[in-house]
């Protein structure tokens, strides 16, 4: 385990330090990090200004939603950048993952240590932003259990969008090529939970209640930060779900990858 | 001219043939589709119409701009930039026509596959799902047909513009991110430019991004008078001719920086 550790440490600060070698690119690439994700918020914050609400929500209250799913995401995204399913897809295609699995280091290590993708700091940044946002425009009344329960909730979400990503990973030994209908699940399954669920036609929200569970995620707990009712009528633990869901998906993800790598056969190349 | 189509039809025949990543791409485009027609009937709640635009034109409005993702390679497209840092461009530049043309025929080719096969089956899924307005006259027909092709020149003309940054500095991908950012925001994609607040849409109107998509957008939807709509067209065509020429200045002076490591 200390030498795993060692190891990962030892991976990602090879990338760090390469990618911190051009200042300005690096800058650069920050700032286009931040605007690509940035500018979606800022036009909700602008028509609001005629709309009011969201089914109901305050700009506040969206922005809730919203950068708790940006920030998750971000760290996700620089966590596990190695299961990037269209990173991933390339290396299984050039036949480097076959490499990896050569060496006599845990695998599920070498590929999230192989890639780490600095620049999605910039997002990360953005998303705590609005979530700053979101606590000044709305007041919380804050209790001891509100105030441990945040840090539990963006880490369910990070175990979640991971879960996605290795599943979305996975895949790719079969299709060999990333499938951009993966994108669904992971780009989409956020951009839905940035928005208050109940404004979705029911099929929808029910696949993304009982198959893939993202309602459990930030929603169920957004109503209890904010002490909303639940319009759906689920049990008063409902709000309390998010680790269960989040830890849940990571795990299927891994088990998932298990499998996959037992059955792996390389594209020979 | 012989040559532009050849590369035109060249370039068409090849994308036809990504099959599974055209329907991949539809069935993404129509998903977000639907996220977004949702977030519009959220935000409308119990109001008929807001700025001049009815629930039903709003929610026409997220199926045109999804549609037209694929066409105007609203997401990225860094294809330019790739042949400078590959040195591919050594080769290109030896062929007998000019660089600009080279690339304006081949994504035509591209962007005429995706208007048919990712487009118009956005459109026909969205008529099928929802309550969709459609253009009321021929006349009106006719002039989505031309704002749609002036869209799609001053499209490119930006997008090849912002890939000779590449000439510059080795990290034109990032200033790439930045512009298709800012791009997303102020061409009207995310919202019809009439939402937001006069001040805003007058920055936006300063940039050529709102001859891409909301201009596209404002003659389907009917929301122009005449000499608005002859107003909006010119400024398309002003905006393609102005952005042509710096690029054709600017890829002048990158050409004469580019050095090629022999290989």
């Amino acid at each position: 385990m200390r030498t795993a550790l060692d190891l990962y440490r030892r991976l990602i600060g090879v990338q760090i330090r390469s990618q911190l070698q051009y200042r300005v690119s690096f800058l650069v690439d920050l700032i286009g990090q931040a605007m690509a994700t940035g500018v979606w918020f800022l036009s909700l914050a602008l028509i609001l200004q005629r709309f009011e609400s969201i089914g109901g929500w305050t700009l506040g209250e969206v922005a809730f939603l919203y950068g708790t799913v940006e920030t998750a995401f971000g760290v996700m995204d620089l966590l596990f950048s190695g299961f990037d399913p269209s990173f991933f897809g390339q290396q299984v295609r050039r036949g480097s993952f076959d490499q990896l699995l050569l060496r006599p280091v845990n695998i599920t290590l070498q590929v999230l240590g192989g890639e780490f993708v600095l620049r999605r700091i910039g997002r990360i940044v953005q998303g705590a932003a609005i979530l700053a946002v979101a606590l000044a425009l709305t007041d919380v009344r804050w209790t001891a259990i509100k105030a441990l329960y945040l840090p539990v909730v963006l880490g369910s979400l990070v175990c979640f969008f991971g879960g996605l990503f290795i599943i979305g990973a996975t895949i790719t030994f079969w299709t060999v090529e990333s499938i951009e209908a993966v994108n669904i699940f992971t780009y989409g399954g956020s951009e839905m939970i940035s928005y208050p669920m109940h404004i979705y036609q029911n099929w929808m929200r029910r696949f993304f209640t009982y198959i893939v569970p993202a309602i459990f995620l930030n929603y169920y707990p957004a109503l209890f930060f904010l002490d909303k009712p639940d319009p759906f009528g689920l049990p008063p633990f409902a709000p309390f779900l998010s680790p269960v869901a989040g830890v849940g998906v990571l795990a299927v993800g891994l088990a998932f990858w298990r499998f996959g790598i037992r059955h792996y056969q390389s594209t020979g190349t | 001219m012989r040559l532009f189509w050849e590369l035109c039809k060249l370039s068409f025949q090849r994308q036809l043939t990504y099959r599974a990543a055209t329907l991949a791409g539809l069935a993404t485009n129509f998903f977000f589709g639907m996220l977004r027609a949702a977030l519009m009937a959220a935000l409308y709640g119990a109001r008929q119409e807001v700025a001049g635009i009815s629930l039903a034109a709003a929610i026409t409005f997220t199926g045109l701009t999804q549609a037209t993702i694929g066409y105007l390679s609203l997401f990225h497209w860094y294809e330019v930039m790739n042949s400078v840092y590959t040195g591919d461009i050594s080769s290109d530049l030896l062929k007998p026509m000019g660089y600009f043309s080279f690339w304006l025929a081949q994504d035509l080719g591209r962007a005429a596959v995706a208007l048919l096969m990712r487009g118009l089956t956005i459109m026909l899924a969205y008529a099928l799902v929802f309550d969709i307005t459609l253009p009321r006259s021929r006349a009106q027909w006719l002039a989505l047909a031309v704002t749609l092709a002036l869209s799609w020149l001053v499209s490119f003309s930006w997008r090849f513009l912002v890939n000779l940054a590449a000439f510059w500095t080795p990290n034109a991908r990032g200033v790439g991110r930045f512009v298709f950012g800012l791009s997303w925001f102020t061409s009207g994609f995310l919202m019809p430019l009439r939402f937001f607040p006069e001040w805003f849409q007058r920055l936006c109107n300063l940039t050529p991004f709102p001859s891409t998509i909301n201009t596209a957008v404002e003659v389907y939807l009917g929301l122009l008078t005449d000499l608005e709509l002859f107003r909006a067209l010119l400024g398309q065509v002003l905006w393609a001719v102005a952005l042509i020429g710096i690029g054709q200045l600017v890829l002048r002076a990158g050409v004469r920086r580019l050095v090629i490591q022999g290989g």
